[in-house]
């Protein structure tokens, strides 16, 4: 399984927990837009720290960081490099 | 011919419950295409800010200048930061000007105090290294609370005596505003303190929480293009409506409740139990119960307000307050009915936390962040807000009278860290146990842990306790 596919995967995880069904783009913003709330945040963060050993403390933390597929596929290749 | 009726029976019967569900007191506007193309064209815009201002009559004395800005942002959206500054400026010092008593001196005070901010956001961004650089949300508020404590021991027998209260009530009010610009500096994309500026208290309207958070936010939320503002304007619209009939309803609520049927205002009916003359336990209860619909009601009433000023501005803000009595956990309650306070709670105390201690220990990691939040920094942030009761008491006898509010916060984040770390489920398919129960069970516990979140600091714990075991008929 890809990044993207892994994070797609959490972020539905989330949304479903949360009884959102609905589907989502790679450049849709969920933190931000209030489908998903900072106890999400929270889950995406530990999510990322597990998987792919981002450190936050290091990286520095925003929201907008986390919000979409995207941007958060960006953030694991700019940790990365 | 009885096949067919009954499959249109089954298409009603299944229909009629979404159609329910689908129901809107006020339409999504916001969602049909022609009135989104409309509303970005000039007569559009016009009818918008016309039906917004016809609405912001009703609700605030200020609607003329408010209206002014929000036409002005309307119409000149490529410099809407730069006039956002200039709004929240000319609501700063213009518009107040006759409210305030002494207009001069209170002016000086607030520029010294946005002064004072920019200093530290200069010094923040200058020295990175530096323990400011580093922890410059931290040195504010150990400032602030140093200061606090310089004001409580300041001599009253002085002439400065009153200035220095009124320097700290004035930096108290800006405090979280500053914090959000300090929090601000470590952004890549930051803007300079001339665009933070426009969010110190911003012209829609704020408590001492900031509505909207800081730049940051903003920048991730303001419309892009015509159609983005032009969705962003009539939710704004639909939210003032909300905001006005919410009002409405509350008038004639208050009337019904305390007039027809005579029920007393929750703090005659805890001043009776104090007193040992409380009414008996089922008026307390419609006491407790009708004051807790009222401060959710009086919530959204202003925060729906200032979200929809924020809208019609150009910002996509989420609402402050958003069907709180629907939530399923004791945490998402407390994510919906105050959302601007919570998250300055976790950007400020939860967030530094959860981020840099016990990365190992999933669980502690979590209980100690929340109570950071939670806990601490809601204690905190009423602590220091409610400055009255620290120059009238001195510091250590208001510390010792806000026990009450400590055990609150104290139960609040016990609540919400047990509420996040449970297992979550995706919610029951059942109508009642998936949402009418556990909504029931969260604002019941909300319910009753708002007699300890009556503040008034007169009373020890104990009549908090008195009041509680009255509501179940026992007394002591």
């Amino acid at each position: 399984m890809d990044h993207r596919e892994e994070i797609r995967k959490c972020l539905k995880e989330l949304l479903l927990l949360k009884g959102d069904k609905q589907p989502f783009s790679d450049d849709a913003s969920l933190l931000l837009s209030g489908r998903l709330a900072s106890v999400d945040a929270v889950e995406i963060v530990v999510f990322l720290e597990e998987k792919f050993g981002i450190d936050f403390a290091k990286v520095g933390f925003d929201q907008s960081l986390i919000d979409s597929v995207d941007s958060i596929d960006s953030l694991i290749h700019s940790a990365k490099n | 011919m009885s096949g067919s009726l009954e499959a249109t029976a089954a298409i009603s019967s299944s229909a009629w419950p979404q159609r329910l569900a689908n129901f809107r007191l006020i339409p999504r506007i916001d969602a049909y295409p022609v009135v989104v193309n409309f509303a970005q064209t000039i007569p559009g815009k016009v009818l918008l800010l016309a039906l917004f201002a016809l609405g912001l009559r009703f609700a605030t004395g200020d609607w003329i200048p408010l209206s002014l800005c929000l036409a002005v942002m309307t119409f000149v959206p490529s410099r809407r930061r730069v006039l956002l500054t200039a709004a929240t400026l000319v609501f700063t010092f213009v518009v107040p000007w006759t409210k305030f008593s002494h207009p001069a001196y209170a002016s000086a005070l607030i520029v010294f105090v946005i002064a004072l901010g920019a200093i530290l956001f200069w010094l923040a961004l200058e020295l990175p290294r530096s323990v400011v650089g580093r922890h410059p949300v931290f040195i504010l508020l150990t400032a602030y609370s140093l200061l606090v404590g310089f004001a409580a021991y300041f001599p009253n027998t002085t002439r400065l005596y009153l200035t220095v209260w009124d320097f700290t009530a004035t930096f108290g009010i800006y405090l979280w505003f500053i914090a959000y610009s300090l929090l601000d500096v470590c952004s890549k994309d930051r803007d300079d303190f001339s665009l933070q500026l426009g969010v110190y208290r911003p012209f829609w309207g704020s408590t001492a929480t900031p509505i909207a958070k800081g730049a940051s936010y903003l920048r991730r939320i303001e419309a892009r293009d015509p159609q983005q503002l032009a969705v962003a304007q009539l939710k704004g619209l639909k939210l003032l409506a909300w905001s006005l009939l919410i009002s409405l309803f509350a008038k004639y609520y208050m009337e019904l409740v305390h007039g027809y049927f005579a029920i007393p205002a929750f703090g005659v009916e805890f001043i009776r139990s104090v007193h040992h003359t409380a009414d008996p336990w089922y008026v307390c209860w419609a006491s407790l119960l009708s004051q807790f619909f009222e401060e959710i009601m009086a919530i959204s009433i202003w925060g729906h307000r200032f979200v929809a000023c924020a809208r019609v501005a150009g910002f996509n803000a989420l609402r402050n307050t958003r069907r709180p009595l629907s939530s399923p956990t004791i945490a998402e309650f407390w994510n919906r009915y105050y959302f601007y306070f919570k998250e300055l709670m976790v950007d400020v105390f939860f967030y530094p936390v959860f981020l840099n201690y016990f990365k190992t220990r999933k669980k502690l990691r979590l209980a100690v962040a929340t109570f950071a939040a939670a806990g601490f920094g809601n204690a905190f942030y009423h602590f220091i807000r409610d400055l009255k009761y620290i120059a009238e008491l001195g510091l250590w006898r208001a510390l010792a009278a806000f026990h009450v509010y400590i055990f609150y916060c104290t139960v609040l984040a016990t609540a919400i860290t047990i509420s996040q770390l449970r297992r979550r489920h995706p919610p029951h398919p059942g109508f009642f146990r998936g949402r009418v129960v556990p909504a029931f069970c969260v604002s019941l516990f909300y319910c009753l842990l708002h007699i300890f979140d009556y503040t008034e600091r007169t009373y020890p714990i104990r009549e908090h306790f008195r009041f509680l075991a009255h509501l179940f008929n026992l007394n002591f």
